[in-house]
């Protein structure tokens, strides 16, 4: 049926291949003119993160990425040096402890936002005023709900009362309690600040394109009293990535230069590479196994202490930490080692015991096992790890999988049974903002004990150094011997840099802007 | 012509309701959507009053009425995530999506043209089954791998395309061809029937015997006629690739509409979602009028069935 | 017949997998869900730090990944069967009724139809795992559920034509009943074209999977399916991969070895197409 020569067609075939070969090398040709827009050259540092944060104003997020911009475009009255824990003033100039409940700053002058609006008293008061206020809805209340009222003494002099004596304070006003300017704020609110926001830190911030990246541009006008540093690197532009091996080809092909929260297993292959450099450090954030025993419960065999012991003794946690999660180190309480107040002396240590674990299912009725839901938003292989261990004594876990606000909600609204949970205290380095906010009768409270509540709630108010240690590790120990949750371990934080960059990893896990410059 | 334009406007209508039924019922298959939208431990006042506020209080024929109703006067509703509203949420995202699409038809069509003709005219030859492999490759593997190959190859070894993100076209060209390949096949196969029918037909023969050379007939002749159905699954297949984008856009960063869809989802966004289903439908749906009315018109044979 | 390559292959790979799928518990060297931390991504036989204890290494929690192949034939399988068995039934009843009885029930057969195609499956299959709870029942329903349309066309054209032969209207004479005549004269007149349809379905329902799987919404752990597979071993794909391209490999031949005894089929059962 086709009745060309078999000459015409091979003509033919030639030229259909010349023409596909002509346009493949033109295509190639205008592929290689690629924008180079994260390097040395541009004096721009390229950074990726994966979560994008819902709104930019840093008391209505609650993602890391969050954090970090608000420490780099906004500032604090207070800051906390990093090294020496030492706290420093910033936006004040000075501070003084008044009563057990009242704290009085006086602040600097000659400061200025971002939109050139002026720094005083009044950007303290409306601030710290709006986002204690319930009724704004701030995300983190945990940061702010303790703060009855701010004060104006007058134009460069404030005075925060907290609703208790709260030794803390001056941690959480030194963490993230950034400084929106007043009047901006005022007229603007938070979805303003999000469209545009406006800080007084050593960046300011010249775009934002929610979801997908947020430039940051240094502040020439940096106060030069800040214990922050002016900017030395022109520009950052932070990316959102979701795919974590996305990230990794952008920093393999050298079209970012920053990733962090890198898995180890990667991080140490990416370490062959020539360009790049691998960091790793410990950081604030503890990892642990909750289990819901609230009334109402969806797993009600979790308010057996013997099933939760059982669940105790079935994971080997020195196999996974070793293996899997890096560095970081044991913990055996339930708040992070260095913060001010955090013990675990008299702790009972849940050895790995399968036979042990085997054998309290059967004492609590369970000899056939039990089918019980676990709940994970990041650390995937470690939540996989701990299910295979959970399964060989019995115990079918069945992971959900999500992202932090959606399992976050489903433990406030009681839908969780055992939930693989992470938490970074916000960086502040006191036990009332870990301890507590998993088990101080909070929404964040799935074990509900009244006696390890009334514990916490004393030690929150305790003046006295020695005597709130006491109390918390009271509390400690009670929370680790009823096996409410299993304390497993702190996690490290893997980065992977280009070489030419001046970067070091923080034990808070903040990435500083203002200090990194390019070899 | 218009009653066959009446007729299939009113199937259109009919349809994009339909759907817009289910999309609104999505928020109902977790059960007490006050519940969901409480959230952080409520109280039951708490949820009570939510329940009033946002009406779910009223029977489902009355919120679904007053949620068409407001979406008919351009009132998308709120985010519950973003605490914004979501017809400017969205329409920030869809511009990215449509592009990807857009190029991911584009990069089908490149080339399954050629294969599908290559196949016709040397069809049941090994060329013929060559090309339908080549054709078929993208669609054996999972996309999410075919992308992290792409970006090995292009991006790590050669360094010749940017991995993420989409400032520029060179970022388009790995997610229009991981999105694309999937279509390609489809095109392929209707090209090269298409194509075979063609060129056995009598006015082919004839313009061959008057010794016009051999790829005038193809592409003057053949290929127009062939072309035809290609168009009506062009539209067709763009409202899949629409739908059919999330784990490219994950992957490549790309932040259009599937990524969000996949947020809201994840986030429980009920509000984002439903539109989201709703619009990527009626837009299938006006693709598909379009391409059938744009048929009718060019054969009238069809106005008729 | 004899030059019906496409079958042979086809179907002798797809006896290869389900081979694989069956024995898989005398075929597999170790349990596919042990995990030995201490072994962690040992690679292949092929490489130097291979070892024949684990001929195609072990994965990112030391679980053998020959073992996790073979049951992991059994899920992929499990998977594609099923959504073509529900889809197939869902759409095969609605395309005959369609296409026999026409009027008033072949007009909300084509409304259903036309429905289901404008909805984006993707989006919904996840928005309904995502509310509903994932695991593989659920995700096998809701791809059931969602996938007839191919099916409904197919049959009902199919039928359509079937219906106006002689043979048919010899049989409605007879005094045959309706449901009768859908099973004895129509269906297997139709059975070719369903067939192929119903492999491209299995196929496009095993990657559907892997693509609930990537984001997080599948099958779940540590249920050895390749997409959870494929999934997992995206992290490793840099600097191990063998461990994304083994089960890579394994779909992707699943995937040619379906479409290519499709192709076989249909080219046996409908030889005048051929020429």
């Amino acid at each position: 049926m086709n009745q060309h020569s078999p000459l015409a067609a091979s003509n033919f075939l030639s030229r259909m291949i010349r023409v596909v070969l002509a346009s493949g090398c033109l295509a190639l040709g205008l592929a290689t003119t690629q924008p180079s827009f994260a390097n040395k050259a541009n004096d721009t540092l390229g950074m990726a993160y994966d979560q994008a944060p819902e709104n930019i104003d840093p008391y209505f997020n609650n993602v890391r990425i969050g954090v970090i911009i608000a420490a780099n475009v906004w500032d604090t009255l207070v800051y906390r040096d990093p090294l020496t824990n030492e706290y420093k003033g910033q936006l004040a100039k000075s501070w003084k402890q008044i009563d057990p409940r009242t704290l009085e700053f006086d602040l600097r002058e000659g400061i200025k936002f971002h939109n050139g609006e002026d720094f005083d008293a009044d950007s303290v008061v409306f601030t710290l005023n709006y986002v204690s206020d319930p009724a704004n809805k701030a995300t983190t209340q945990a940061n702010v709900r303790w703060i009855e009222k701010v004060e104006k003494i007058d134009q460069f002099k404030v005075r925060i009362i907290s609703k208790e004596p709260f030794p803390a304070a001056i941690d959480y006003l030194s963490t993230t309690l950034a400084i929106h300017p007043a009047k901006y704020y005022k007229e603007v609110g938070p979805a303003g600040m999000n469209a545009k926001p406006v800080g007084s830190g050593p960046y300011k911030i010249i775009e934002y394109l929610p979801g997908k990246s947020v430039t940051l541009e240094r502040n020439a006008n940096y106060f030069k009293d800040s214990p922050k540093a002016a900017g030395k690197i022109g520009k950052v532009k932070i990316r959102f990535i979701p795919d974590r091996q996305t990230q990794m080809a952008e920093v393999m092909s050298g079209g970012e230069d920053l990733i962090m929260h890198v898995p180890k297993d990667q991080a140490e292959k990416l370490k062959s590479l020539p360009h790049l450099q691998v960091l790793s450090g410990n950081t604030m954030r503890i990892v642990f196994l909750q289990m819901n025993t609230r009334e109402g419960t969806p797993a009600p065999e979790l308010q057996d202490i013997r099933v939760r012991k059982a669940i105790a003794h079935a994971i080997d946690r020195e196999a996974i930490l070793k293996n899997i999660v890096g560095g970081g180190e044991m913990i055996n309480t339930i708040c992070t080692p260095s913060q001010v107040g955090c013990s675990s002396d008299g702790a009972p240590i849940y050895k790995y015991d399968p036979a042990l674990s085997k054998k309290l299912l059967a004492e609590a009725g369970f000899a056939n096992g039990l089918s019980i839901d676990i709940m994970a938003y990041r650390e995937r292989q470690q939540t996989e790890a701990m299910i295979n261990y959970l399964q060989a004594v019995g115990i079918k876990a069945k992971l959900g999988f999500m992202q932090y606000a959606a399992m976050r909600d489903l433990a406030r609204a009681n839908k969780t049974s055992l939930t693989h949970q992470t938490w970074g205290s916000n960086l502040v380095n006191d036990v009332s903002a870990s301890t507590p906010v998993y088990f101080g009768g909070g929404s964040d409270d799935v074990s509900r004990d009244p006696e390890v509540i009334a514990l916490l709630n004393k030690g929150d108010n305790t003046i006295d150094p020695d005597e709130r240690k006491k109390i918390y590790n009271k509390a400690l120990v009670m929370i680790s011997e009823k096996a409410y949750a299993l304390p497993l371990w702190s996690l490290p934080v893997y980065y992977v840099a280009n070489k030419d960059l001046n970067f070091k990893p923080y034990h808070d896990e903040l990435v500083r802007f203002w200090e990194m410059t390019w070899k | 012509m218009l009653a066959y334009l009446l007729k299939r406007l009113g199937l259109a209508v009919l349809v994009a309701l339909t759907v817009s039924i289910i999309a609104y019922m999505l928020l109902y298959l977790s059960g007490d959507p006050a519940l969901a939208i409480a959230g952080e431990g409520a109280r039951q006042a708490d949820i009570d009053l939510i329940r009033k506020t946002y009406g779910f209080d009223r029977p489902i024929i009355v919120q679904y009425g007053d949620w068409l109703l407001k979406l008919v006067k351009g009132d998308l509703g709120t985010s519950m995530y973003f605490k914004t509203d979501v017809a400017p949420l969205i329409f920030s995202k869809l511009s990215t999506t449509l592009l990807l699409a857009l190029y991911a038809l584009a990069f089908a069509l490149l080339i399954s043209v050629p294969l599908g003709v290559l196949a016709a005219i040397y069809k049941n030859s090994w060329i013929d089954r060559a090309c339908l492999a080549v054709a078929v490759v993208g669609q054996a593997m999972p996309n999410f791998f075919f992308a992290l190959i792409l970006i090995m190859l292009f991006s790590i070894s050669w360094r010749m395309l940017p991995v993420s993100g989409s400032d520029t076209w060179q970022h388009f060209v790995m997610p229009a061809i991981t999105l694309g390949y999937y279509a390609a096949p489809a095109f392929m196969r209707l090209i090269r029937a298409g194509m075979i029918e063609v060129l056995s037909a009598d006015y082919i023969r004839t313009a061959r015997a008057k010794g016009l050379p051999t790829h005038t007939v193809i592409f003057k002749h053949a290929l127009r006629n062939a072309i035809v159905p290609v168009v009506a699954l062009a539209a067709v297949q763009l409202g899949f690739l629409l739908g059919g984008s999330i784990v490219i856009e994950t992957i490549f960063a790309l932040d259009g509409l599937g990524y969000l869809a996949y947020q809201s989802i994840t986030f429980k966004d009920y509000p984002v979602t439903q539109i989201i289903v709703l619009l990527l439908s009626v837009i299938y749906i006006l693709l598909t009028l379009a391409s059938d009315l744009a048929n009718a018109w060019l054969d009238p044979r069809i106005r008729v069935a | 017949m004899k030059n019906n390559k496409a079958l042979y292959v086809g179907c002798g790979l797809l006896i290869v997998i389900l081979c694989m799928a069956l024995f898989a518990p005398w075929l597999s060297p170790h349990d596919p869900y042990f995990q030995d931390l201490t072994y962690r991504t040992v690679p292949p036989i092929w490489y130097e730090q291979g070892t024949w204890l684990h001929p195609l290494g072990t994965d990112q929690l030391g679980r053998d990944y020959l073992s996790r192949l073979f049951y992991g034939a059994r899920i992929s399988l499990l998977i594609g069967t099923s959504v073509a068995l529900i889809s197939g039934f869902i759409g095969c009843t609605m395309g005959m009724l369609a296409g026999y009885f026409g009027g008033r029930i072949d007009m909300v057969v084509s409304f259903l139809v036309t429905t289901r195609l404008s909805m984006p499956v993707v989006l919904v299959a996840l928005a309904t795992v995502a509310l509903v709870g994932s695991s593989m029942w659920v995700v096998i329903l809701v791809l059931g559920l969602l996938k007839w349309d191919r099916f409904a066309v197919v049959m009902r054209s199919a039928t359509q034509q079937v219906r106006a032969m002689e043979y048919v209207s010899a049989a409605q004479s007879a005094g045959a009943s309706t449901l009768r005549i859908l099973l004895t004269e129509v269906l297997p007149n139709v059975l070719p074209h369903l067939i192929v349809i119903a492999t491209l379905e299995a196929a496009s329902a095993i990657l559907l999977e892997a693509a609930l799987s990537f984001l997080g919404l599948g099958v779940q752990p540590p249920l050895p399916s390749w997409g959870l597979m494929i999934s997992e071993a995206k992290s490793y794909m840099f600097f191990s991969f063998w461990l994304i391209a083994i089960p890579g490999t394994a779909l992707a031949v699943l995937i040619f070895a379906i479409n290519l005894a499709g192709d076989g089929l249909h080219q046996w059962l409908t030889p005048q197409e051929r020429g």
